[in-house]
């Protein structure tokens, strides 16, 4: 068992790398207690720049430094695995508004797009379904790369170089981001929610014949054979990508 | 290379380590935090790697000198990739990196005490237990004392031996702290229990002031480094040496002659060819 003093002056010192508040110490040599302190936030800037690039450049060097500062201030990082903490970083700006407090509206969907990026690229592999190569895009149960997330933007920060004009250009913005097999990269493609519908119907194993019917119903099309043209030029995309790799044996 | 002499490996230069044939370790070690979990083109890498070389592991985030609980989800983690990849020597600092349920990425120094001694030694066997083998407790850079109450050697030498670890006897660490904190380098060495040595590790650091060095892993080794780093060697049993090089990543060839320079010396010293990892 710790005695209370031997944990207060470890508390003293962590808090003092977190929050800068100089503590005064037992037997320590105070004028070297800033390295603690600088070597720490190194280490904690440098993964917060490298994982949110875009961000870092677009903040300006005050508003970025004051950022960093708040967080690991106020925040406790509970990761083990310090690559993993800017997602805690995203989840405290949303916690707090600081996109409000900004007055940067896209702020969250910029952080979680460049998070997205990092944890796509590393997250943990999942096994690949058995495919067969020949089948019928219309009518075999198709068969998708299953490392990927569909996700929805208010602000197009995946196709749009972030500059403040970015602010008037709120609406409902889509994307598929997935990981190539080969050779881990992370790709992205803009989508309609009409394809979101399509891949999110495929996920759930619908035959595409069934999904073009339904989706000419709910998207109010009316040209079945126009429809299932372009959703064909889709899947034949995706397939080019390798987003789409056969047909479920 | 004769003896067991690794490289710490990073993702900085790995591919180009991977690929070529400048550098040539006996073994590599890399830290567990950074690849745990991860999939992908990294996931590959590791794989890449583990064919070709053993592995050791070295941790950053145990925080064994915590006054927090120790967090067991994260040594089942580890002991699974230990598994995984059939590594027989993991070693972590004796240090703190979280305090307050708040990791801080970075080492802290524990207070020298008859307390935290017995704290320490708890929290290892627990670790030792989960693992099922020996943990390897390095002696760390510290740039201030903490509410110290006994000498540096004492504490570690009663930590090595209450809790059963083995010793990482980090010699550059041992050249820092007695430039920092005014001892004789050699004699805080034979004060160690240096008959449980498993592991040795060399790097270079930065001297920042006049009074101040501090360990980067950024620079080439120094000679002063090197010359204890060959007294050290004579007083102990072959184990794997370790090069670390984190920062300032040069060219791999450079890295080979640091790596061929530690190789002569314990050549010298220990004269067998033997496979110790």
């Amino acid at each position: 068992m710790l005695k209370e003093e031997t944990l207060k002056q470890q508390s003293l010192l962590a808090n003092y790398c977190r929050t800068g508040v100089e503590p005064v110490l037992l037997n320590a040599k105070q004028e070297n207690l800033h390295h603690y302190r600088r070597l720490v936030f190194n280490i904690a800037c440098d993964t917060l720049e490298t994982a949110y690039p875009i961000t870092y450049s677009f903040l300006s060097e005050k508003d970025w430094d004051e950022l960093t500062y708040q967080f690991f201030s106020e925040h406790k990082c509970k990761t083990t695995q310090v690559w993993k903490m800017p997602l805690e970083f995203y989840e405290y700006c949303l916690e707090k508004n600081i996109a409000s407090k900004l007055k940067m509206p896209f702020l969250n969907d910029l952080l979680y797009f460049e998070w997205l990026e990092l944890e796509v690229h590393t997250m943990p592999d999942i096994n690949y379904p058995q495919v067969k190569e020949i089948g019928s895009w219309l009518n075999d149960e198709i068969a998708i790369n299953p490392e990927y997330k569909l996700v929805k933007f208010e602000y197009p920060v995946h196709t749009t170089a972030v500059t403040s004009d970015i602010e008037s250009k709120k609406g409902n913005y889509f994307f598929l981001i997935y990981r190539e097999k080969e050779t881990g990269r992370v790709q992205f493609v803009d989508l309609s929610m009409l394809y979101v519908f399509v891949i999110e119907n495929i996920v759930n194993g619908k035959l595409l014949i069934n999904i073009i019917n339904e989706a000419n119903t709910l998207f109010n099309i009316n040209d079945v054979e126009v429809l299932k043209k372009h959703i064909l030029i889709f899947i034949e995309d995706l397939k080019q990508r390798q987003f789409i790799i056969g047909f479920k044996k | 290379m004769n003896h067991q002499i690794g490289i710490g490996f990073r993702k900085d230069f790995a591919e180009e380590f991977l690929n070529g044939n400048e550098l040539n370790p006996a073994f590599i070690e890399l830290a567990p935090e950074n690849w745990i979990g991860m999939g992908g083109y990294w996931k590959k890498i590791l794989n890449q790697a583990a064919e070709k070389y053993p592995i050791t592991c070295h941790g950053l985030s145990l925080s064994i000198g915590s006054p927090d609980e120790l967090d067991v989800d994260f040594v089942k983690q580890v002991k699974q990739f230990l598994n995984d990849y059939q590594i027989k020597i993991y070693s972590e600092h004796l240090s703190y990196s979280k305090c307050d349920n708040a990791h801080l990425y970075d080492l802290l120094p524990i207070p020298f005490r008859e307390d935290a001694i017995k704290h320490i030694v708890k929290r290892i066997k627990q670790v030792q237990d989960i693992l099922e083998m020996p943990l390897v407790i390095e002696n760390v850079s510290y740039y201030t004392p903490l509410a110290a109450e006994m000498k540096e050697h004492e504490f570690i030498s009663a930590i090595v031996k209450e809790s059963g670890c083995k010793l990482l006897l980090d010699v550059n660490n041992v050249f820092v702290n007695a430039f920092n904190h005014n001892y004789n380098a050699k004699d805080f060495l034979k004060a160690l229990p240096l008959s449980e040595v498993a592991y040795i590790h060399i790097a270079g650091h930065e001297q920042v002031s006049e009074s101040l060095i501090i360990d980067t892993h950024g620079q080439a080794v120094i000679d002063p480094v090197f010359e204890l780093f060959d007294f050290a060697t004579s007083l102990i049993k072959p184990v794997p040496v370790l090069l670390e090089r984190d920062f300032n990543i040069p060219e791999l060839t450079e890295l080979q002659d640091e790596l061929n320079r530690l190789d002569k010396i314990v050549a010298t010293k220990w004269q067998t060819k033997k496979n110790y990892a």
